[in-house]
């Protein structure tokens, strides 16, 4: 039975990815980001079901709080880019390149 | 009265350079601080070298506090014969610098003095780690003082000299260790004092491996053929005082480093690849002296013809014999007097002319007769005319030669004739034929600077006519050395009998 | 056996110590209101003239002495030691020491009592009367010094000295040349005496380093180190006292002061090499090879020198050529060791040499720095003292019997043909013959005829009574000097060489009557012949000859110096170049530039990876996440 929500867990995660590396606009991929420590935190709970501990619940919580906070921050940083180009395209911000 | 003054001479110019980067205080005050503190240190520095005895050659001002007792790294410090004189230099040479330039920003003096703490360090620490600190110590300042204020095409010299030594040091980094872990392995304990590692038996393909990264990072410093290539750039675009330090005493620390360090440790090594060593000597000599008259910038001229003497001052060392020894630690501050001088007179017309060009010069010997006779004895020292300090080093390094190789020695003779070519063509070019109108308005050298310069004139002077009572506090430590060294020599020797007997014995079999 | 006098070290510290005060004086003073010329002139005196009233009590103190014990010394201070070398600042006054003490104060200071004359009026008289004394100092050390080294100490000094008197107009770029190369052929020849000392230490010095030690331990020194020993010294030798190939800077030298060219030709410097040589008699006369080498050398020299001086014009290069020349035989000399014949050929040429500069100069201060002999002529009328002087000098130079140079020139040929050198006593007897003839051109073309530039003759007077005084003494030096060493065979008894025995290691060849008498008619007739073609030539009016073909090449003086130039000095700077210009920035460099190099290439082949996209970075991290998890399931063999 578990065995079903790590599979759910593992193709949000991969769905998670996939959004990252492909989609272009910063909302969707930080959206992508989300999805992929809930996904994370699906893990978490089945794994903790599967072996009657709370530890598991316990990292869960743990990452939901760090998420709040990131999303927060990661907001606040895309509403100052929006402001900064007027545009979310990712592949304007490239000022790292070599 | 208290007792450690090798201590306070490190610390208190170090912590006298943090203090003016950190507080307010303006540039007339830093260079206030900076001529006061020096001077606290020449005094210290005189009372140390005048009470300094020298007769057993072995360590006095002796200072020891343990740090890391499980590694056996310790703060020690101590001076004898060999590291006398450098020290001497390192302490007493610095207020010249601060008396004659004045036109930097604060920070400069801040370098000045901890560099000058840090050489200090170098010079009297007796512990290989302690020493490994400061001489990296040492390096930092340098970095500013070239990459701050230095010339106009300073950022690529500052890379060269720092990536340059950085990268000696690291081998001989990697060198300290392997002889921490050689100690530890042939006596069960670990120790990076010198007087333990004098006594390690090293032999083998790690040992020479040690052995070259020491030398790489003294050859770097010194510097010897080919190692020498940062030492024109760097001299010529670094502000005057630091050339001063640099040439005056910074290279003459590798010189001492290879003395303290390398030949009593690794003294096996040393013995085999001495001939190598000197050659790289002889050549640079050579190498650099004629590459000294093709300058047309005299502080380039003036820095080879320094790498020029370094290679001969290095020479004395790899003969290994007591007067080349005794020469070469005597050759150290001879030359550091002359060549400094020579750095610092330059310097003078440098920031009055606003030009190095030597065609841009000509006749100043009748406008500035004062200034012309400081030159000249500088100048004479450093080709080693008889009568001032830089004959004793020269006369004794060759004599020393003779034995070691004649060839060697011939070719180092003609350091006589190569120096004197060069000066006097850069004497001619500046102080005689017609003078310039560009410089018509050069006046002789002011009260104050006449002041400064003239005891290290008088010292040049003094220390060619009557050098014994310093050649009596180097010679029992350079006995000491020598003593090391024989008995490699005549271990070698024995070695090498049996082998040859054995290959006799093959061929009489066939 | 030797005796400690004290006052032997101040005979060089007097003038060192006249040097250093009127330096000081000089460069206090020269900005503003100088001192007067009077004042320089009786300070720069003094030094010179004490120690010479000095030398002469060394000498009356040795003379009181048996011979065998004349050895005066005083070990001033321990100049160096380490290990087995123990070199003091010491002085030795022995026989040969104090012979050269007293001429060379005794002209030296005539010179410096001609020279208030020379230079009045010079801007830097001060400066000159500080060098002259330096001068005098170093080579009153190079006599004196009880070792090599501390010979060395005023051998570098003369040398020094040298320099700064030759580039003393230093105004002219010529002046400062002929200085700079005065000194580096000097040191050329310095290198080869410090390397002599460095084998003689290591042969026979560990047991005292000075001249009584050494010659003490003199047969300790096997064969080759000697003759090593020797030829370097004489290396040294030929630096300084202008010897083939080392007498190119002798000529040029010419550029100073006359007063300086009769100090360094006549009575100092470039004695010094036969001063050495004689010094060091102990271990030349074990290896007569190196003397061979030696006597060679000195008479192809002698030969050489006058070759030049037959086709010189300038009065003072004459007088250069016949110096080299002259050196040329003390060494011939020296080297069939006739050590004393060649010291007393020293003593007496420091007389005749000296006058014969001076005489020069006072035609060239008469004539307004006019040095041409083709554009003087008759001056014997406007100049008589001059003249006559410069006659006697001429005569003692030339080797006319009574004069001191005929006797002791003499001596040296007679030696070489004594000791069996027949082909350099040819040569010599050939070069008497040329010296002859170019003395008596120069004196014929200056002297006699007409003048051949009348304004400069109308304008010509007599020097002033300062500068004739030495002359005249000079000139009684040069005819009564031989008088000191008159061989047995003129009813003589041979006094200086007598006098020198204690210092040297010489045998005096015994043999018979016939061979001297032979010696001396060649002599004789070469000086006849020499000058009876001068005669013919020159007292009639002639002007300056074109020269052609081999005299050509003779004006030109083989293109000697050309030659050097080409095959030294110029790839010398060459090579200068090339290594600052090539071999450093490419070669030497390269390696430091090429590690550089390949920083900055690692450094654009991971550029390509920075692509800047943000996505592109998570696909790298899920790449990496994903090898890492992979190993990780690895290793825990799930």
């Amino acid at each position: 039975m578990v065995s079903h929500y790590l599979f759910l867990s593992i193709i949000l995660f991969c769905l998670g990815i996939l959004g990252v590396v492909s989609r272009r606009n910063v909302f969707i991929v930080f959206m992508s980001i989300e999805l992929m420590l809930n996904a994370a935190n699906l893990g978490f709970v089945s794994l903790s079901r599967l072996h009657v501990n709370m530890d598991g619940h316990v990292l869960a919580l743990m990452v939901m709080a760090v998420a709040a906070a990131e999303a927060a921050l990661a907001l606040a940083v895309i509403i100052l880019l929006h402001k900064h180009k007027g545009n979310l395209d990712t592949n304007i911000f490239s000022l790292l390149k070599g | 009265m208290f007792e450690n003054f090798l201590s306070i001479m490190i610390f208190v110019p170090i912590i006298a350079g943090l203090a003016i980067f950190v507080l307010p205080f303006s540039k007339e005050a830093a260079r206030i601080i900076g001529l006061a503190v020096s001077v606290i240190v020449v005094l210290l520095g005189l009372k140390v070298f005048l009470s300094f005895s020298g007769a057993s050659g072995a360590f006095e001002f002796v200072e020891h506090i343990p740090i890391n007792e499980s590694l056996g790294i310790s703060y020690s410090l101590g001076v004898d014969g060999i590291s006398i004189l450098v020290l001497a230099a390192a302490a007493t040479l610095f207020p010249m610098v601060y008396l004659l330039f004045q036109t930097k920003q604060k920070g400069y003096y801040a370098n000045l003095l901890i560099v000058q703490g840090a050489m200090i360090g170098a010079v009297a620490a007796t512990d290989m780690v302690l020493f490994y600190v400061f001489w990296e110590a040492m390096l930092l300042p340098v970095f500013f003082m070239i990459g701050l204020y230095g010339g106009p095409n300073r950022l690529p010299a500052t890379i060269k000299i720092t990536i340059y030594t950085i990268a000696g040091s690291l081998l001989m980094l990697a060198s300290i260790v392997y002889l921490g872990i050689a100690h530890q392995a042939q006596s069960g304990e670990w120790s990076f004092a010198m007087t333990n590692l004098v006594g390690l038996s090293l032999s083998g393909a790690t040992a020479t491996l040690a052995f070259v990264g020491f030398m790489i990072a003294f050859a770097i410093k010194i510097p010897l053929f080919p190692f020498h290539t940062w030492l024109p750039d760097a001299y010529t675009e670094a502000p005057t005082a630091t050339t001063f330090v640099l040439s005056a005493v910074m290279a003459k620390i590798g010189v001492y480093g290879v003395i303290r360090f390398v030949v009593p440790v690794f003294d096996e090594s040393f013995a085999r690849y001495a001939l190598i060593l000197a050659c790289s000597g002889v050549i640079g000599m050579m190498y650099c002296g004629i590459a000294a008259l093709a300058q047309k910038d005299f502080k380039r001229m003036l820095a080879f013809s320094s790498a020029s003497h370094m290679g001969i001052i290095a020479l004395g060392i790899f003969c290994m014999n007591i007067q080349a020894l005794t020469g070469t630690l005597y050759q150290i501050v001879a030359h550091a007097t002359s060549t400094g001088v020579l750095f610092l007179l330059l310097g003078i017309i440098e920031e009055r002319t606003a030009t190095r060009n030597i065609d841009d010069f000509g006749g100043l010997a009748a406008r500035a007769p004062i200034f012309a006779f400081f030159f000249a004895v500088a100048m004479l020292a450093s080709v080693g005319l008889p009568g001032t300090s830089g004959f004793i080093g020269e006369f004794l390094i060759i004599l020393g030669a003779v034995k070691f190789n004649p060839l060697i020695a011939v070719l180092a003779g003609t350091t006589l004739i190569i120096g004197v070519c060069y000066m006097l063509w850069l004497f001619q070019r500046i102080f005689f034929e017609k003078p310039n109108s560009k410089l018509a308005g050069f006046g002789d050298l002011s009260a104050i600077e006449i002041l400064t310069i003239l005891p290290i004139v008088i010292l040049i002077v003094v220390m060619g006519i009557y050098p014994q009572p310093f050649l009596a506090k180097i010679e029992p430590s350079a006995q000491r050395q020598m003593a090391i060294i024989e008995k490699v020599q005549h271990v070698a020797e024995y070695r090498l009998e049996p082998q040859k007997s054995g290959q006799e014995l093959k061929t009489g079999d066939r | 056996m030797t005796h400690t006098v004290t006052y032997l070290g101040f005979i060089p510290l007097l003038p060192l110590a006249g040097a250093l005060l009127i330096g000081l004086i000089y460069v206090v003073t020269c900005q503003g209101k100088q001192i007067s010329e009077r004042l320089y002139g009786i300070l720069g005196c003094v030094g010179p003239v004490l120690s010479f009233f000095m030398a002469v009590k060394v000498f009356f103190a040795l003379l009181s002495l048996p011979a065998e014990q004349r050895f005066l010394s005083h070990k001033a201070f321990t100049w160096f030691a380490v290990g087995d070398l123990d070199v003091s600042m010491g002085f030795l006054a022995d026989p040969l020491s104090s012979l050269m003490l007293l001429f060379v104060t005794f002209v030296g200071s005539l010179i410096h009592i001609y020279s208030i004359g020379y230079m009045a009026g010079d801007q830097k008289f001060g400066k000159f009367f500080a060098y002259l004394n330096l001068f005098l100092g170093s080579m009153l050390i190079l006599v004196l010094g009880d070792g090599p080294v501390v010979m060395f100490v005023g051998w570098e000094g003369v040398g020094l000295c040298s320099y700064l008197l030759i580039s003393f107009w230093s105004e002219d770029t010529d002046n400062v040349v002929a200085g700079n190369k005065a000194f580096i052929v000097n040191r050329i020849g310095d290198l080869g005496f410090v390397l002599g000392m460095a084998f003689l230490f290591w042969g026979i010095g560990a047991d005292g380093f000075d001249y009584l030690s050494l010659k003490a331990n003199a047969h300790n020194l096997t064969a080759p180190v000697g003759v090593l020993v020797c030829l370097l010294l004489f290396v040294g030798a030929t630096g300084k006292s202008a010897q083939i190939p080392l007498y190119v800077w002798l000529p040029d030298a010419m550029a100073g002061p006359t007063p300086v060219s009769a100090l360094i030709h006549a009575a100092t410097m470039v004695t010094a090499g036969v001063y050495m040589v004689a010094r060091f008699s102990f271990i030349y006369a074990h290896v007569p090879a190196a003397g061979e080498v030696v006597a060679w050398i000195g008479i192809l020299t002698a030969l050489l020198a006058a070759i030049f001086g037959m086709f010189q014009s300038d009065i003072k290069k004459i007088l250069a050529y016949s110096t080299v020349s002259q050196l040329g035989y003390m060494f011939a000399g020296v080297g069939v060791a006739a050590y004393s014949a060649g010291i007393f050929h020293v003593f007496t040429h420091a007389f005749f040499k000296a006058l014969l500069f001076l005489g020069a100069g006072s035609v060239i201060i008469a004539l307004h720095h006019q040095q041409d002999i083709w554009k003087m002529g008759g001056l014997r009328s406007k100049l008589p003292v001059t003249y006559w002087t410069m006659l006697i000098g001429g005569l003692a130079l030339a080797g006319c019997p009574p004069f001191a140079g005929f006797i002791s020139k003499d001596e040296i040929l007679y030696s070489a043909l004594a000791n069996g050198h027949v082909g350099i006593w040819l040569i010599g007897v050939l070069v008497a013959g040329i010296t002859a003839y170019y003395t008596f051109r120069m004196i014929f073309v200056v002297f006699h005829g007409s003048p051949r530039d009348q304004e400069a003759y109308d304008h010509a007077h007599e020097s002033p009574r300062v500068m004739l005084i030495p002359l005249l003494i000079l000139a009684a030096g040069s005819m009564f000097a031989g008088y000191a060493n008159i061989p047995a065979i003129f009813g003589g008894h041979q006094r200086v060489s007598h006098w020198l025995a204690p210092s040297l290691v010489e045998h005096h060849p015994h043999s018979g009557v016939g061979l001297e008498i032979l010696a001396i008619a060649a002599s004789i007739l070469a000086f006849v012949i020499g000058i009876s073609i001068a005669y013919r030539k020159f007292t009639v009016q002639v002007d300056e000859p074109d020269y052609s073909g081999i005299k050509k090449f003779a004006y030109h003086k083989f293109y000697v110096d050309e030659l050097y130039h080409k095959v030294i000095v110029a790839p010398y700077q060459f090579v200068g170049k090339a290594i600052s210009r090539v071999i450093e920035p490419y070669v030497t460099d390269a390696p430091v530039q090429a590690s550089g190099w390949l920083y900055r290439m690692c450094g654009l082949a991971f550029k390509v990876v920075q692509v800047g996209y943000v996505r592109i970075y998570a696909v790298y991290m899920v790449i990496g996440v994903s090898i890492l998890s992979l190993l990780l399931s690895r290793s825990l063999n799930f």
